[in-house]
Order: C-alpha cells, then sequence, then structure tokens
C-alpha cells in the first residue's frame, strides 16, 4: 500500500513538473486526448446525473493536476497505516 | 398445462419500481458517497438544485423584455410535418456552455438577453455595431417553420421568427474578397457553467461559406412561437442552418466577421473528425455513434426516415455542386 503512495506522490511530482503548479487537471487530458472530456461530460450528465458533473467531477478538472494523486498519496498512506496497525 | 413457479427472486412486473425512480435512487447512492466531500452548501445544490427545473421555461431575463412585433409566415418553406409542441424546442436543449444534458434551461434563463450588440465585421465595407432591437425595427421579421436535425438523430418542427442572414449583409456590404463568415458566440461566465473548462478554446465558434450564408435559408431567429427567443434556444439571437446538423446552428450570436480564412470551429477542435466544418444532413453517412438512417421526433418518438439536405436539397444541393473533395457530410 505504501509503495503505491510513494508512485502517486511521484506521479504529483511529475505532473508539478509537467503541468505548472496552477495548471488544471483538465487541461492537462484535453491535451493528452481532446475529445475525451466532452465525450466523459455528456455520460456523466445525460446517464447519471447533471449535479455530478457540476458540484464533483468539474471542481477536481479545474483542479491543480497535481492535487488529485496527491490526495490519493494520502488515502493510500493513511491505509497502510490501519493496515500496519492491524496486523501489528 | 404450463405451470409457472415464481422464483423467490421474482416479482409481478406492476410491483417494479419504475424506472426513472430507480435511476433518481442510483444517482442518490452517488450523492451519499460524494457528500462527505462536498461542502454543505455543494451538498444543497446537489439534492437540490434540481427543484429550479419546475419553472416557467418561457420566463424572460430582463422581465420586461417585451413581446415581438407581429411577423407573417412566409408559406414558401412548408416542413411537411406537425409542428412540435411549444414545450419540446424549450425544454430539450443542446447547449454546450450551460452543460451536457438536454435540460439546461433552468441555467440558461439566468442568462440576461437584454441589451444585446451583434458587431458585424471582418471583409466588409460598412462595418458596424448593431443593438438588436434597432436591427429588428430596420430589417422586419417574418416566422418560418423549419425542421431540425439534431447530429444525434433526433428532431423537431420549429417556428422560428427573424430574419435572413442575407438581410444583414446587405446593410454591411460584403468585400468580393470575403469568403467565409465566421459566428462568434456570447460568454456568460455567471450563468454559463461550462466556461469554467478554461481548456477548451471559447468562445463558441461556428461558420459557413459565404455562398451558404447568403442562401435564402439561412436564418437569424430572434424569436420562437411567435415569443421572444429563450436563452436555451440560442436567444436572443442565433443562426439557423436548416439543411445542417444542428450544432453548426449558433446560438447566442455576439459577432459575425466575414474573412478569407475558413474558421476553424469550436468542434472541430475538440473532435474533428466527428464533427466537421460542412455537416450537411445525410442518411448514408452514419455518425461514429449515431445512424444517421432515420430520426426520431420528440415529442411523439416516432422514428421517420432522414432526407438528405434534411429534404432541402431543392435549395441548397447546388452550393456543393464542386465540392465533392471536401468531407461535407461529417
Amino acid at each position: 500500500m505504501k509503495w503505491a503512495g510513494w508512485a502517486m506522490v511521484g506521479l504529483a511530482a511529475l505532473l508539478l513538473v509537467l503541468n505548472g503548479f496552477s495548471g488544471p487537471l483538465g487541461a492537462l487530458i484535453f491535451a493528452l486526448d481532446a475529445p475525451f472530456l466532452n465525450t466523459f461530460q455528456a455520460g456523466v450528465q445525460r446517464h447519471l446525473s447533471p449535479e455530478l458533473w457540476n458540484v464533483l467531477i468539474l471542481p477536481i478538472l479545474e483542479s491543480p493536476s497535481w492535487l488529485l494523486p496527491l490526495v490519493i498519496a494520502a488515502l493510500f498512506f493513511v491505509l497502510a497505516r490501519r493496515k500496519a496497525r492491524g496486523t501489528g | 398445462m404450463r405451470i409457472h413457479r415464481r422464483r423467490g427472486w421474482e416479482i409481478p412486473e406492476r410491483e417494479a419500481t419504475p424506472e426513472h425512480l430507480s435511476l433518481n435512487r442510483r444517482a442518490l447512492m452517488v450523492a451519499a458517497g460524494a457528500g462527505v466531500m462536498l461542502s454543505p452548501a455543494a451538498q444543497a445544490q446537489w439534492f437540490f438544485g434540481r427543484s429550479s427545473a419546475s419553472g416557467d421555461p418561457w420566463t424572460r431575463n430582463p422581465p420586461d423584455l417585451p413581446d415581438l412585433p407581429p411577423a407573417m409566415r412566409n408559406t414558401r418553406y412548408q416542413p411537411g410535418r406537425d409542428i412540435s409542441s411549444e414545450r419540446e424546442p424549450v425544454t430539450y436543449n443542446n447547449y454546450y456552455e450551460f452543460g451536457s444534458n438536454k435540460d439546461v434551461w433552468p441555467s440558461a434563463l439566468k442568462m440576461r438577453t437584454r441589451p444585446w450588440t451583434i458587431k458585424v465585421d471582418g471583409m466588409v465595407e460598412q462595418p458596424g455595431e448593431f443593438d438588436l432591437d434597432d436591427l429588428i425595427r430596420r430589417i422586419g421579421l417574418e416566422e418560418r417553420v423549419y425542421r431540425l436535425r439534431c447530429v444525434e438523430a433526433w428532431a423537431m418542427t420549429v417556428p422560428w421568427t427573424g430574419f435572413p442572414l442575407s438581410r444583414l449583409l446587405e446593410i454591411v456590404h460584403p468585400l468580393a474578397s470575403a469568403k467565409y463568415v465566421h459566428f462568434e458566440t456570447a460568454q456568460k461566465p455567471e450563468a454559463m457553467i461550462g466556461l469554467r473548462q478554461s481548456w477548451y478554446p471559447w468562445p463558441y465558434v461556428e461558420g459557413c461559406t459565404i455562398e451558404e450564408a447568403g442562401n435564402e435559408l439561412t436564418f437569424m431567429p430572434i424569436g420562437v412561437y411567435g415569443k421572444p427567443l429563450p436563452a436555451q434556444n440560442g436567444g436572443p439571437f442565433r443562426v439557423v442552418f436548416p439543411w445542417k446538423y444542428g450544432f453548426k446552428s449558433g446560438k447566442s450570436v455576439t459577432r459575425i466577421t466575414l474573412t478569407d480564412q475558413r474558421p476553424k470551429t469550436f468542434w472541430e477542435t475538440l473532435q474533428g473528425s466527428e464533427y466537421g466544418f460542412w455537416a450537411n444532413v445525410n442518411p448514408e453517412v452514419p455518425h461514429p455513434r449515431w445512424s444517421q438512417a432515420t430520426e426520431r421526433l420528440i415529442g411523439s418518438n416516432e422514428r421517420v426516415p432522414t432526407r438528405i439536405f434534411n429534404g432541402y436539397g431543392e435549395f441548397v444541393a447546388s452550393l456543393y455542386a464542386n465540392l465533392q473533395s471536401e468531407r461535407l457530410w461529417t
């Protein structure tokens, strides 16, 4: 679990270098695959809920690209700690 | 005799949860999961935001927006099918700046549609910035009932009130060097949540050739069903090319530029392989996700065969006689 956390930290650092401090995640995805976000948005808003996009996914896409992997890394570290306590 | 023993998990059809309730419940489950990550204000918007869809899709913004002047119906353009009910075209829309879902109208109505000016510039003798109401008084209005065909294989029949684009072009006098017309549409961040997607090439841009712009069918609606055009329909001022797929008909137009360069449209930038410059209706050329052989009529849900150029070939086919090397149907 811990190694996955460090991998995410590495990814966050890489994105910080490639996409800058404030470069949004959405811009990075758009640069990699321009049609993807449009198709993804249509799928979410038409088949799940418009608000799921507006309230949750859009703010994530607007956030700096390094933030999401860093949050995931933190989750992995917390899980690793709990697991270590449980087995200890 | 055939005996049907009901298994433990089987229930009669009448006891099954209706699909729309089931889907809502699914959305609620997702919402509950997301809830822990959202602020209280965001949670409130999530749970209660949809209730705004119970308002009136004809609400005017500003509220004192006057009725349209009377307009005679032009009977030269016969749709050959019933006009859609008044509610369908104002509650079932594609307007990307407000979202990808069809019921964007509650958000769209937050956009003020007056005052509204249209800049006309580029390769013209007399560029200018026109107040929309002045333009209406100057040109006059007519009503035309056109078939509307979306690339998603649905269709409506809509009575637009407006004027031909050619009348506006007569005012500004295009130069002989002008080859294309570039339409730029509104950016209203206070109402358009889509503009927060800063990675997209806003503003929404559409375009056509000068010949297409001058075609008698190319229409600039400012009203629908005899009422001011609501924002969700592209109000207060849009363009309509009835022989092309709907995404070509730019909404809430603020600027028209004549140029000798072919415009790169918004959808060409996003997904050029699927949404091209020409986008003329053709039942024999499928979109990667939608067969174009038939179209679903919104309202009745009846499926009817698609017609080439959406049935307007007699008016427009000649425009493309020498353009067979182009992707005319994408």
